[in-house]
């Protein structure tokens, strides 16, 4: 039997989280199915030449061949590979995390099925399908997403809705543009001198893309997420989700010339990047809650990509895909950070009720700050490096717009470091928190994130190489 | 064409005005009345009418409008249960009549959200619909704004508005392209939203 790529890679995804519905009683083996999933389907595109067959047991799957559902094609494209890459691997990354944080969660189920979606989205050629299959994606996250967790003492926490109203309010505001954005592209191939339709087309899908990652002024839900979210779910949406959307605004510049030729297109990018970078850094300075930090810090972190891509330099483009892969990685050591933090809180994040949890939590603490450490830019990280090559890059042209931005990421170091001061104070005499031994699955993971985020920081290269790879793909700069 | 298709497309035809001022006059008694009953009766009818617009645009595939119809009552059932729930939890009165709060404010809200609504559709006519599919759109979407902006720590009443904003966009885009896959796919966003403000309702409520 032969399946075209899409279909054996979609329809794996989905066959896998529609059988891990019915194992949520287990949750190593769903945690280990949805990683083996995500993991494998990556693997075997990233292996399999787009051209050729590849045989697996009975099944034959021909990766570049196109699925046709109802006339819509879904392709792989060279281009693709690297995104449906770090979509699977991202998540299998995380399924891992999730799997000793979220027993019988049902992120493990959603979160396969949106990453189906997702990966749908990078394949099919319309901007209303790939609009569709995010909104699809964003909501299966919302369940997981309020689930309620059980904290140190054994009291349930969590599950408020706040967050996810906010998300799904901001994830189904984005729609509209990009499906209208459609229909205004059909009408200008049909009356290809009305320039007016592109310029609507641009706004709106500008608006709808800003929404999605959370731009100034659309930031608020990101903070809320964060605030209100179970932290390995966070990380999910903020990577593969908000990642996603990310490849596909690179995907648009490509595929469609009067996006990318846009005069303001550079300067619009890099003033809207450093705002958010002020914004975000400035709001995580004086944040007292931990959550609300992660969520910020995301902010910067999405500030700093529009600046690298407001570069208007492959060099940009290649820094804004270094930081993109550096962020799983450090915010997933945030998020089990702040996961055992909040837990020994009572499910509560202010950083005054945590007053000397550091002694408590050492190994949360740490991987919390170094997380954090690597979300600002600082080092030693992959982030820092690839921050470095941005101050570097802007101050070529703007050493005032390079320091705005150096602020922006200092404004995160500096709510880390108020953070470790009360973290790493005496626990006070009227506070008892509840020890609990550390599970050593959860070290494994802490130490392996650190380890990963260390070597990367010393050999950047390793990530680099392959963003100026891809990024050399991109040809919307150099045209 | 089937006597019967003609029939309900010369009677869509004939009430897709009234509809669409439907539309709006059940989104403002969901607004404005605070009780789970009512709104989940003024949903029921709400999606009635949006029923009958929908049939000006699937005016050859009945079978689309009443799926649409089915889908918006069994997102009601679902919400008012979610509803109930939270209720229960929170000791709330269960009286079948209670006025939100800030009435007079929300009163205030209405009418202007009303006259903007009308002088937008005056204003700026959407492309390839008619004018009452062109009201009904504005009417959908000024309700869904204000649902997001004064009912944000109520999941249910949030949900209504975001499904209030998909069925804005699904009638004028499927009046553009009335392909059954988008159709389709917007389908289960409906349901996969009502599923989730069902589940975020009740994922407050304690143990």
């Amino acid at each position: 039997m032969t399946f075209s790529g899409p279909l054996f890679v979609i329809g794996t995804l989905l066959a896998t989280a529609a059988l891990l519905q019915l194992l949520r009683r287990w949750t190593h083996l769903m945690a280990w199915l949805a990683l083996g999933a995500a993991a494998g389907v990556s693997t075997l595109i990233a292996l399999t030449p787009l051209g050729q067959s590849v045989s697996l047991g009975p099944v034959t799957v021909n990766m570049g061949a196109p699925l046709s559902v109802w006339g819509r094609l879904l392709v792989i494209e060279p281009v693709d590979r690297l995104p449906i890459m770090f979509i699977g691997y991202t998540a299998a990354m995380l399924f891992l995390v999730a799997w000793r944080l979220l027993p019988h969660s049902n992120f493990f189920p959603s979160g396969l099925a949106a990453v189906a979606m997702l990966m749908g989205a990078m394949m099919v050629q319309q901007v209303v399908f790939a609009a569709l299959l995010i909104e699809i994606a964003a909501l299966l996250t919302l369940f997981p997403l309020q689930e309620p967790l059980v904290d140190a003492r054994g009291n349930i926490y969590g599950g408020k809705a706040k967050g996810g109203l906010q998300y799904l309010v901001y994830a189904t505001l984005a729609l509209p543009g990009l499906m209208i954005t459609q229909l205004l592209l059909e009408q200008y191939a049909i009356f290809p001198g009305d320039v007016g339709l592109l310029e609507s087309a641009t706004i709106l899908l500008g608006l709808s893309l800003a929404i999605l990652l959370g731009a100034v002024p659309f930031q608020s839900w990101l903070s809320s997420v964060a605030m209100d979210g179970s932290p390995p779910v966070v990380t999910f949406l903020f990577t593969v989700n908000v990642g996603t959307v990310w490849f596909l605004l690179l995907a648009y510049l490509q595929n469609y010339r009067w996006l990318s030729d846009q005069a303001a297109f550079g300067s619009l990018f890099t003033s809207l990047g450093l705002l958010m970078m002020v914004l975000g850094g400035a709001l995580a300075a004086s944040q007292r809650r931990l959550g609300r930090m992660v969520g910020y810090a995301t902010l910067v972190d999405n500030g700093a990509m529009f600046v690298a891509l407001g570069a208007r330099q492959t060099a940009g483009l290649a820094l804004t895909l270094v930081i993109l892969m550096a962020r799983p990685l450090a915010l997933g050591l945030m998020t089990l950070g702040l996961d055992g933090l909040r837990r020994l809180g009572g499910g509560e994040d202010q950083i005054d009720d945590l007053t000397g949890a550091a002694w408590v939590a050492p190994w949360r603490t740490l991987a919390f700050m170094i997380g954090g450490i690597a979300m600002a830019g600082f080092p030693l990280s992959l982030g820092f490096a690839a921050r470095w090559g941005l101050y570097r890059l802007i101050a070529e042209t703007n050493l005032f717009q390079a320091t705005i931005a150096l602020l922006g990421s200092a404004g995160v170091m500096m709510g880390l470091v108020s953070s470790a001061r009360m973290l790493l104070a005496p626990v006070p005499a009227q506070r008892r928190f509840v020890s609990v031994p550390e599970d050593p699955v959860v070290l494994v993971l802490i130490l392996l994130l650190v380890g990963g985020i260390l070597f990367l920081g010393v050999f950047p290269q390793l990530a680099s190489q392959v963003a100026l790879q891809t990024a050399q793909g991109f040809t919307f700069f150099t045209q | 064409m089937n006597p019967f298709l003609v029939w309900l497309d010369q009677f869509s035809n004939f009430v897709s005005m009234p509809a669409a001022w439907g539309i709006f006059l059940t989104g403002a008694v969901i607004y404005v009345i605070d009780a789970w009953r009512v709104r989940f009766l003024a949903l029921l009818v709400q999606y009635l009418f949006i029923g009958v617009l929908f049939a000006r645009i699937f005016d050859t595939r009945l079978e689309m409008v009443i799926m649409k119809v089915l889908i918006g009552w069994l997102i009601s059932g679902a919400l008012l249960i979610s509803a109930r729930i939270r209720q229960q939890s929170t000791q709330q009165s269960g009286k079948l009549l209670r006025w939100a709060t800030n009435l007079p404010f929300r009163a205030l809200m209405l009418t202007t959200a009303t006259v903007v609504a009308w002088l937008a559709s005056q204003r700026f006519a959407l492309p390839y619909v008619s004018a009452e599919l062109g009201l009904a759109c504005f009417l959908l979407g000024i309700l869904a704004v204000l649902f997001f902006g004064t009912e944000e720590n109520d999941p249910g009443v949030v949900g209504v508005g975001v499904l209030n904003l998909l069925a804005a966009l699904e009638i004028f885009y499927t009046a553009q392209d009335p392909g059954l896959l988008i159709a389709g796919l917007l389908v289960v966003i409906n349901l996969l939203v009502g599923l989730a403000v069902s589940y975020l309702t009740v994922a407050e409520v304690p143990a």
